[in-house]
């Protein structure tokens, strides 16, 4: 297994760096690639949450469950729009903002350290801190944004109120928690711009919404793509602040949620309820498809685009 | 021409601004950046305000008693209550809650590095028939599906469901670290590793005593980007572990709060506890935490 090239000493001509990769290479397949291929294995099987119950292969009917059978699969229809809508907004919105703070804290201004230590400190909390923080702000009676939003005459329960609401709240959550990485990717990307090309375009008479159009934003592509990329499969994927927000409430489930829910039977909130591993394998399937689509789709786009700015 | 001027004549004199200067106004360009300083100082100070409200809303409630907070949850504290700490800190086990996060955090982060490096180093340097395909299998894998189905069944069978070693053996590898391992090795001579061969050094003392001080920042990169994860991670604990003794601090603090519900000023004392260690170890290691969080942007 030693490469030809690799000759030089009689200490290392041994078998020993193979040896030495073995475990962390061996873990990385149990572990994580066995696994991760499995669960297209498992989707098709009647699999439990139990030691020792035999396991059967039952073709595609967890499948056809899922998607077309009774009202289970039409929850299961609306989590899968659910979670698209949850990736449009967040994406979208987390973009913008990750870019607006680029943009103001790439001036000469003041507190310029404090705003971008605030403004990415949230990420590094996790969720289960990050969700209770919210919880707290969100108090429905007399809490900040309830109190805040009675201004204008307006009662909510937030969280707690109707499923629409208590999903835009998780929204809000999600992005306040992750655009500060957003920010960050788009600073690395703006500090590889060399300053000659903003002093020859302002000779030429460039205003300063002319440098970003013309200078910034074309040599912010590759922090462009990989801030898209990111956003959109990482929100396809998220779900953890739902569980910690809000639980597991109909008209607020997205996929990933659903796939926790099926597998480790938490949809009645009691632990002894089915653990239906095949099934939520299966929803897993499906999930895994919507994100291989989207980053698929994004990043042929992206390429496009990419072509048209380089030439 | 000084009071009676017309609105667009200040524009115009905006473009001889050496005339300006002369009189003693500042230039046109001075008092548009001026313009857009402002602006820029009053978005950021009303995103300020949205990222300072939840916290300020969980120190102030943290000092309140539980009567005080019901009548009124936005104010201030009208004194500092510091047994909601004290309750919070018995009532939930946040000790050993604590120890178990450490203890998961170091042995896991630091059988995950040590075998990263063992890994990436033949990698980087072509040292092994197939070791391209071998990263390639690293690269896909940030494209695979999710594997928490099989992995349950997986550690069920081993019969390490519920147990330390079963939490542990979840967070053993990290294919993003491999790849910023692999990336930073590739930038280090080759050289240094025929003459380290000529003289003697073994393998393993020359990856351990001459590679890993070359790549200390990689590595505290990856450090850093594991062992956050891991520390936060909440799914995985109420997954694996049903043992109040072995629950890591994301987990009990969840076990707190279903015990607390409403009762939040010991919840946001537990919070506020539990959240200033991570603030202030990232007050002082931004740097690496940063590049670390951000790593998996640099494959673009």
């Amino acid at each position: 297994m030693i490469h030809r090239s690799y000759l030089f000493a009689k200490g290392w001509r041994s078998a020993t760096p193979v040896l030495l990769l073995l475990p962390g290479f061996l873990l990385y397949l149990v572990m994580a690639v066995g696994p991760s291929l499995a669960t297209a294995v498992y989707s098709f099987t009647d699999a439990t949450g139990i030691r020792g119950i035999a396991i059967n292969w039952i073709g595609f009917e967890n499948y056809d469950e899922f998607l077309f059978r009774g009202a289970a699969s039409r929850d299961n229809i609306a989590a899968l729009r659910r979670t698209i809508y949850f990736c449009l907004f967040v994406t979208v919105i987390q973009f913008g903002i990750g870019l607006l703070f680029a943009v103001l804290l790439n001036q000469k201004i003041r507190g310029k350290k404090f705003f971008r230590t605030l403004f990415f400190m949230p990420v590094i909390l996790g969720v289960a801190i990050q969700g209770l923080i919210w919880k707290l702000f969100l108090l429905p009676r007399g809490g900040p944004a309830a109190e805040f939003f009675q201004l204008f005459g307006w009662t909510s329960e937030l969280l707690g109120g109707q499923p629409r609401q208590a999903f835009a709240w998780v929204i809000v959550v999600q992005i306040w928690a992750n655009a500060g990485i957003t920010m960050v990717i788009f600073i690395a990307g703006m500090q590889t711009i060399p300053n000659e090309l903003y002093e020859a375009a302002r000779i030429d008479g460039a205003g300063k919404w002319q440098l970003f159009r013309n200078v910034t934003w074309p040599l912010l592509t590759p922090a462009v793509n990989t801030n898209l990329l990111l956003n959109i499969i990482g929100s396809l994927q998220a779900w953890q602040l739902f569980l910690v927000l809000i639980g597991y409430r109909p008209g607020t489930q997205v996929l990933g949620y659903l796939v926790f829910a099926e597998g480790f039977g938490q949809t009645s909130g009691s632990v002894a309820s089915a653990f239906r591993q095949g099934y939520a394998a299966a929803a897993s399937i499906a999930l895994f498809i919507l994100v291989l689509v989207f980053a698929l789709v994004t990043h042929a786009w992206l390429s496009r685009r990419e072509k048209r700015y380089i030439g | 021409m000084t009071a009676v001027e017309t609105p667009q004549a200040p524009r115009k004199a905006r473009e001889h601004g050496p005339e300006r200067a002369v009189r003693g106004e500042p230039p046109g360009w001075l008092v548009r950046l001026r313009r857009q300083k402002l602006a820029s100082y009053v978005i950021l100070l009303v995103f300020a305000v949205l990222y300072i409200g939840p916290l300020l809303m969980l120190v102030t409630t943290a000092f309140k008693t539980l009567p005080e907070f019901f009548q009124n949850p936005t104010g201030m504290p009208e004194s500092l209550r510091f047994e909601n700490f004290t309750e919070a800190w018995n009532e939930a086990q946040f000790a050993r809650y604590l120890i178990n996060s450490v203890v998961y955090t170091t042995v896991a982060t630091a059988v995950c590095v040590v075998t990263s490096v063992l890994v990436a180093f033949p990698i980087a340097r072509g040292y092994l028939k197939g070791g391209k395909y071998i990263l390639l299998l690293y690269v896909i894998a940030l494209f695979l599906p999710p594997a928490l189905i099989p992995q349950f069944q997986l550690i069920l069978n081993l019969g390490l469901f519920n147990t330390r070693a079963g939490y542990i053996l979840l967070f053993l590898v990290n294919p993003i670290g491999i790849i910023i391992l692999v990336n930073y090795i590739k930038a280090i001579p080759r050289e240094l590793d025929e003459s380290a061969a000529i003289d003697g050094c073994g393998y393993y003392r020359f990856v351990f005593k001459i590679i890993v001080p070359l790549i200390r920042p990689a590595i505290a990169t990856v450090t850093v980007l594991h062992a956050i994860g891991l520390w936060n991670e909440l799914v995985l604990a109420i997954i694996y572990l049903t043992n109040d003794d072995l629950y890591p601090v994301t987990r009990g603090l969840i076990a707190f709060e279903g015990l607390y519900g409403a009762n939040w000023p010991p919840m946001a004392a537990a919070v506020l506890i539990l959240m200033t260690p991570m603030v202030v170890l990232f007050l002082f290691l931004q740097r690496y935490i940063v590049s670390g969080l951000t790593a998996g942007a640099v494959k673009g």
